[in-house]
């Protein structure tokens, strides 16, 4: 029995005014005991998947099924299989991790002792024995996150969803996080993850798939998709910005990453020498070059066209700017 | 481990439990709406009491028999009830910290999850009424039946609480915003005021005695007059307690059939 079976999952939302296609077809199998990764651009679709297969949203069309059970037909016994953390599942920040354990464990249906003896274990597990009788709104964000990877737990889940799990995380209180994964998953536990972070779905995942605009874009093992790459991929920094996009016209399979060019080719480092004769007979000033293994982010860039370790980065910056201007602004006032 | 599903009324229970420790942890912003209806029944009495009380007696404005606070006190009892729409506000809090959410993926009841504010909502309005009536009975209220009167007031600041309770519940819910809920209790007006709220109905103007007799409110108001001034008169009360009932059953079923739509606003 798989733990997890979609079979051309779609989900439309209407409104009045339009109707839009989140997820168009998407199939994919869990096995038990995996910890299986979703990766994709915003607004790919990740998420929308998880809450089909959370009961959380009804699929429009497909079928999907949790360790057997049909998660449209027998929606309240999948529930009782599954454990949830997503990224817009709620803690009530004026109660305390232990108030909150307590009364998770009771509306699971355990019984006060019951429901105590648990508190106290998933307090230890998630490292917040010290810190249980504080309430949630004195919490860190890493804190928060554990908190919210116990609650998932209370019904000792045999599978279990996470949705960016470690999103906004320091890197410290992020290795944590992926620790409990590992453990949980070493105990039995199938998981399944959506993540920005290409780094963690490597570390952490038996198998990816990367979901694009709503369908599957690919699917496999972190070496099997590396390998789908093809050799090695070569990739140049220009002086002047502008370059890269005339650069591109001179190489064939040549992709554009923002400030980058990335070639794939086999045995790179012997092309560098053609490749930088090319770009110096066209006045293109080359500021730096490497050539490396394909990484999670090249298989990226090759399915969806898109780079998510730039776009990390480009949201960490723009986090940053807005920090900046609301500072700015607290100031001026 | 358990059977995955605790009894319904454990459900309930706890997540009542759980809004009253939210409820009793940020007391400041419960208290203005606790004075603000004894404080209106200081000024109807201090405004209208000379008029409309003792001074009336033998004159065609006797419709207080005497006793103006207990003319005035249903009007306060209602006003109080009126903030059981606090309810949709605690539901608005949990769907938007995505705590709704999280009890909508566990195997709870919808009605238990929509229910618990609406309780909370109708123990707070108890909580006002009773301070009322010890300020009406401070002021000069003396109700013809007695001490169980004000039982019976209080029994029907219960029920009426508990169905604008369910009303802000239901639009807090449609709405799914604070925005939404917060327009929506601009019905709370009307509901008083289109109402013989002053004067008994018959004093009222053509229109207004017209739409008075359309809104629930008006029934519940003259039920409680019933019971403070003229004693157990079943004709008054009887009317009151069945449209009470039904628009608490009414602003239930809506808020639970709305509760059932928010999974697919994803």
């Amino acid at each position: 029995m798989k733990a997890v079976e979609a079979n051309n999952l779609h989900k439309t939302f209407t409104s009045k005014k339009e109707s839009v296609e989140a997820v168009k077809g998407v199939s994919f199998s869990v096995e038990q005991g995996e910890v299986f990764s979703i990766l994709g651009p915003n607004g790919a679709g990740k998420s929308t998947t998880i809450l089909m297969l959370t009961t959380l949203l009804g699929i429009s069309k497909g079928t999907a099924s949790i360790m057997g059970l049909d998660v449209e037909k027998q929606d309240k016994e999948v529930r009782t299989k599954i454990g949830v953390a997503l990224q817009d599942t709620g803690i009530d920040l004026l109660l305390t991790a232990r108030e909150l354990l307590y009364t998770t464990g009771r509306l699971w249906g355990l019984n006060k002792q019951e429901s105590n003896t648990r508190t106290e274990e998933l307090l230890q597990l998630v490292g917040l024995t010290e810190s249980a009788d504080r309430r949630v709104k004195t919490y860190s964000g890493g804190m928060k996150r554990r908190l919210d990877l116990g609650l998932s737990l209370v019904n000792e889940p045999e599978v279990l969803f996470l949705d960016e799990p470690t999103t906004g995380l320091d890197p410290a209180s992020r290795r944590v996080i992926w620790d409990e994964i590992k453990r949980l998953n070493n105990n039995g536990v199938t998981v399944i993850l959506t993540t920005q972070y290409l780094e963690e779905a490597d570390e952490l995942s038996d198998r990816l798939l990367i979901i694009d605009k709503g369908v599957v874009a690919t699917e496999g093992t972190s070496d099997e998709l590396k390998a789908s790459v093809g050799g090695d991929v070569v990739t140049f920094d220009f002086e002047k910005e502008e370059n890269v996009e005339v650069a591109k016209r001179l190489i064939d399979n040549a992709k554009v990453n923002q400030k980058q060019l990335r070639i794939t080719v086999e045995n790179g480092a012997e092309h560098i020498p053609i490749f930088m004769k090319t770009f110096t007979e066209n006045k293109l000033n080359v500021k730096s070059v490497s050539a490396n293994k394909p990484t999670l982010d090249d298989v990226f860039l090759k399915v969806t066209g898109f780079s998510m370790e730039n776009d990390n980065q480009s949201e960490k910056k723009q986090s940053k700017k807005s920090n900046y201007e609301k500072r700015g602004r607290r100031i001026r006032r | 481990m358990s059977d995955h599903q605790a009894p319904f009324f454990t459900q309930l229970g706890i997540l009542t439990k759980r809004l009253l420790l939210r409820v009793v942890r940020r007391p400041l912003s419960e208290l203005p709406n606790l004075i603000i209806s004894a404080f209106f029944l200081f000024i109807y009495d201090g405004a209208l009491g000379r008029v409309f009380g003792a001074s009336a007696v033998g004159t065609s404005l006797d419709f207080a028999q005497g006793n103006f606070v207990n003319f005035i006190l249903p009007v306060s009892i209602v006003s109080a009830s009126l903030s059981g729409s606090a309810s949709g506000f605690y539901i608005i809090e949990d769907i938007e910290s995505g705590v709704f959410k999280r009890y909508q993926g566990m195997p709870i009841s919808k009605w238990s999850i929509i229910l618990a504010p609406m309780v909370i909502g109708a123990i707070r309005v108890l909580i006002q009424a009773s301070l009322i009536l010890l300020i009406g009975s401070f002021i000069g209220a003396d109700p013809a039946t007695g001490f169980s009167g004000y039982l019976a007031v209080l029994g029907f600041g219960f029920l009426w609480g508990l169905g604008f309770a369910g009303y802000s519940v239901a639009a807090s819910v449609k709405s799914g915003s604070s925005q939404g809920a917060q327009a929506a209790s601009f019905f709370f007006f009307p509901a008083l005021f289109i109402a013989p709220t002053f004067v008994p109905r018959e004093a009222l103007k053509g229109w207004l005695s017209t739409a008075a007799a359309f809104n629930p409110t008006t029934y519940v108001i003259e039920a409680i007059r019933g019971i403070l001034i003229e004693g157990w008169v079943f004709n008054v009360i009887l009317p009151g307690l069945i449209v009470g009932g039904i628009f608490a059953l009414i602003t239930l079923a809506y808020a639970v059939s709305s509760a059932k739509k928010v999974n697919e606003k994803g």
